[in-house]
């Protein structure tokens, strides 16, 4: 009787594998056409019929690369999302550590106030916004790129949830020998909420990366777009030829992909704190 | 008594510091106006530079278009000057450069509000101050209130003033500027569109004008009515309708030169430009005026209470000095522009015109019989459909992949990867995959015999393609949640529905739905909110078409404001928009509570 359990057990644990093998097949499948054209010349996509490349053809990578300055794109997204994510972190753990530790009228009023800006569409304020930036002068520039992005109200809320799991007798202590409010959040409670930091960090980082409308409006020149945008341009100019686009499209996915190969763990707890109000 | 000093000083120093900051927020504010001129002076040197280039145009011309403010400098100065921008123009002999000084300062803050204001304040620091110094309690209550109201009214009446004073500056400008490009234009036979440009009228350009004609006729509508009623030109006050828009004139100025392109006909109007009359309402001037007031005067009653306790004033302030970066931020770049917004909504705003006429609810009023926005609306609505489905499949994945760890950790990242790389990559693998012709989806389906699908080029399939690329890209991040979700159910919940004889379905029926509730319905409002913002993808795969099929709102928000550069109707759109979301928003919310006051 065992054997014949174990065997149905068996059965259902190869269907259910390979159930989610085909799932997982279908979900790749766009990235993997995407990397196999991207190594396939422009008679071969159309004329052939093919999937795969007969022979790789690396050459497209670098003819399609500086076919438009992806460099400076790149170094755009970089410095951009280093900014953000800087601001982010910076605004979100004071403020965070605030609505936390700190003890003031109108504290839970305000929070929620914050809060409620999660629910306002982007699209409303981006319209004043740019206008702002548009009346500083900042239109395609640094400044007018990250000012808007400096504050997180997602991650605002996510450092107050976890700086208020922290025990409070660490705080106590210091307070006891004489430590002020600052000297005990940079060097008693921020330590300790390194893990919640990287979590936002990591957030933060993707989603700048990812903007595509702001940067979209605020940039005019080549040299200040970011690589979603300059792939969105890439994308019209070179509409027939596939490989390139391919390419581009590769290369716009590789790094996030590989972040997020390596610091998964960080990612899946973020979206489970998220998840669990 | 130490503590009694203390109180005794706390009241002086919470006024001194409201009054510091406050006069730093009004000089910051009032000096950023700065950036902007030399923006526009900058421009401005661009444009007397390419006016070089053009031939015909005498280096008087330029100079008396810019009021005197250019100068031409020797090539060894290197157009360094104070406070002027310099261009390099090839057509100077020898290569000297053109010098443009900043305009005059033109209005700047209203100072005079802003005092009365501040004065105000620091009356009431001091009263209170007063007051908490001699014990017994004071005789006039009503004074706080009359108090308020006359600050409220000073700083109304000034705002008011200070509105009137803009609006007559910008019309002033503005047909200074057109008197001065239509001379240009006319003695020297210079590109109209960069002698507007020169005057200062930045709006006047050929992308909003659009054909060449009527960069001649500004706007043609408006001056073809001006020369079929001649008594206008004579009438001091009146009111033009021409081209869908209303135009309070101040005055007029009307050229008629020679014709500058040998097709245009030589009795050409030339350029027309009206002064405005009202730009905004004084009502909403006030409202404003009296927000911001009533703020000011709240703030400080809020304050004022704390003065007396100096360890709850030191947490207070310590408190706010760790809110105070994202606090700011979040006033200038999300609280401000939503207010912003909605006066932008209540106006004929176009980026083209310096001038913003107060237009009531006209904008929302236009929106209700505007059926291309609704069809957007619509497409949006269908469009979130997809939502359910992804959360179906996303579910059943989690379910899947609940038992086996190692399973979960290698399909992670090819479930995952759509929800979090770059949408424009996607979106342009996916207009590729799509194609008619050679993508790989239309193969797939030819190996099995069937048809090909015109999966992005049919009206009637389009939006479904989005809506089976929007479940792609989101089922990854659903499943993490619903996977989170499911394991903080408790194991002997199943335990005890299994000893009760429940089978596979009516567990998951009534031990796992239930136990998902909070998590169904966060991914539910959060994948509705995202999915109303859907604008990547749209504007990469299909520009809202074929046949406005995939216009989505916000992709129709995005058209109106930047391509049609008419920010009053796209500001009252997004309203609209805002108004839904939360609407839907707050029906899942009474749904939730009604479910959980049941359960």
């Amino acid at each position: 009787m065992p054997d014949a359990r174990n065997a149905a057990r068996g059965a259902v644990g190869f269907s259910r594998t390979l159930l989610l093998a085909f799932a997982c097949l279908v979900m790749a499948a766009p990235f993997l056409w995407m990397a196999a054209t991207s190594l396939m010349g422009q008679l071969e996509v159309f004329g052939s019929g093919r999937l795969f490349p007969e022979s790789p053809l690396w050459s497209n990578y670098p003819e399609a690369l500086t076919a438009q300055p992806f460099g400076r794109y790149f170094l755009n997204s970089l410095i951009f999302a280093t900014v953000v994510v800087a601001g982010q972190v910076f605004t979100a753990t004071t403020a965070g550590y605030a609505f936390a530790r700190c003890d003031f009228p109108g504290r839970d009023t305000l929070f929620m106030v914050f809060l409620a800006t999660m629910m306002v569409p982007a699209v409303i304020v981006l319209i004043p916004r740019f206008l702002m930036v548009d009346a500083l002068g900042w239109i395609d520039s640094y400044r007018g790129l990250v000012s808007t992005e400096l504050v997180s109200v997602w991650g605002i809320f996510l450092m107050r949830q976890y700086f208020r799991t922290l025990p409070r007798e660490l705080e106590d202590a210091a307070r006891v020998d004489g430590a002020g409010h600052w000297r005990i959040f940079r060097s008693v409670a921020l330590p300790l909420a390194k893990p919640a930091v990287a979590t936002l960090a990591l957030f933060a980082f993707i989603d700048a990366w990812k903007n595509f409308m702001w940067p979209l409006l605020v940039t005019r020149s080549m040299e200040m777009r970011v690589v979603e945008v300059g792939i969105a341009a890439f994308h019209s100019t070179y509409e027939i030829n596939w490989p390139y686009q391919m390419v581009a499209g590769v290369v716009a996915a590789l790094p996030i992909a590989l972040l997020f190969l390596f610091t998964q763990r960080y990612f899946v707890r973020g979206i489970q704190l998220e998840g669990i109000r | 008594m130490r503590d009694a000093g203390a109180a005794r000083v706390i009241p002086l120093v919470a006024a001194g510091a409201v009054a510091v900051a406050t006069a730093l927020i009004l000089a910051v504010a009032a000096d950023a106006p700065s950036g902007a001129r030399e923006h526009r002076t900058r421009e401005e040197a661009r444009a007397a530079a390419a006016l070089y280039e053009l031939p015909g145009v005498a280096e008087a011309d330029v100079v008396a278009l810019l009021d005197g403010r250019a100068r031409i400098v020797a090539p060894e100065a290197g157009g360094r000057g104070p406070g002027a921008h310099a261009y390099r123009a090839g057509a100077l002999e020898p290569a000297a450069w053109i010098a443009v000084e900043p305009r005059g300062e033109g209005r700047r803050w209203p100072w005079a509000a802003s005092l009365l204001a501040l004065l105000g304040v620091l009356c009431m620091a001091a009263w209170a101050g007063a007051r908490r110094l001699s014990p017994p309690p004071p005789r006039f209550p009503a004074a706080p209130a009359l108090f308020c109201a006359a600050v409220f009214a000073l700083v109304a009446v000034a705002a008011q003033q200070w509105a009137r004073a803009e609006l007559e500056a910008i019309s002033a400008t503005r047909l200074a500027g057109g008197l001065r490009a239509a001379g240009i234009a006319g003695s020297a036979g210079a590109d109209p569109e960069a002698a507007a440009r020169v005057a200062g009228l930045p709006w006047a350009s050929g992308a909003a004008l659009g054909e060449a004609d009527r960069i001649w006729t500004m706007p043609r509508e408006a001056g073809e009515a001006i020369a079929a009623a001649p008594r206008l030109r004579t009438v001091p006050r009146y009111t033009v309708a021409a081209g869908g828009a209303t135009y309070h004139g101040g005055s007029i100025a009307l050229g008629s030169g020679p014709p500058v392109r040998a097709e245009d006909p030589a009795d050409n109007l030339h350029l027309v430009f009206l002064g405005y009359e009202e730009t905004a309402s004084p009502a909403v001037a006030l409202i404003a005026a009296a927000l911001g007031s009533a703020l000011l005067v709240w703030l400080v009653l809020f304050l004022l209470p704390l003065a007396a306790r100096p360890r709850a004033l030191s947490r207070t302030l310590a408190a706010w000095g760790f809110l105070a970066p994202a606090a700011a931020l979040l006033v200038v770049f999300t609280f401000g522009p939503l207010l912003f917004s909605l006066w932008i909504s209540l106006h004929d705003w176009r980026l083209v015109d310096p001038a913003h006429p107060f237009a009531g609810l006209e904008n929302y009023r236009a929106l209700l019989s505007d059926g291309a926005w609704w069809s957007a609306v619509r497409n949006t609505a269908v469009f979130t459909l997809h939502v359910p489905l992804a959360m179906a499949v996303a579910l059943s994945l989690a379910l899947l992949t609940r038992e086996s760890r190692r399973a979960v950790r290698w399909a992670r990242l090819a479930l995952f990867l759509p929800s979090i790389t770059s949408v424009v990559a996607i979106a342009v693998v996916w207009k590729l995959l799509l194609n008619d012709d050679y993508g790989l989806a239309n193969r797939a389906l030819d190996a099995f015999g069937l048809g090909p699908v015109a999966w992005l080029s049919s009206p009637d399939i389009a939006l479904v393609s989005l809506m089976l690329i929007g479940v792609w890209m989101v089922v990854g991040y659903q499943m993490v949640v619903f996977q989170a979700g499911l394991a903080a159910i408790p194991r002997v919940w199943y335990d005890a529905a299994t000893v009760d004889g429940a089978g596979r379905w009516q567990r998951f029926r009534h031990v796992t739905l239930p136990g998902l509730r909070h998590t169904l319905f966060f991914v539910l409002v959060t994948s509705v909110i995202g999915s109303f913002q859907v604008f990547g993808l749209v504007y990469v795969m299909t520009e809202g078409g074929p046949l406005g099929a995939t216009d989505v709102a916000v992709y129709h928000i995005y058209r109106e404001a930047w391509e049609f550069l008419r920010f009053g109707n796209a500001a009252a759109m997004s309203w609209v928009l805002f108004g839904v979301v939360f609407a839907a928003t707050w029906l899942h919310f009474r749904f939730l509570e009604r479910r959980r006051a049941h359960a």
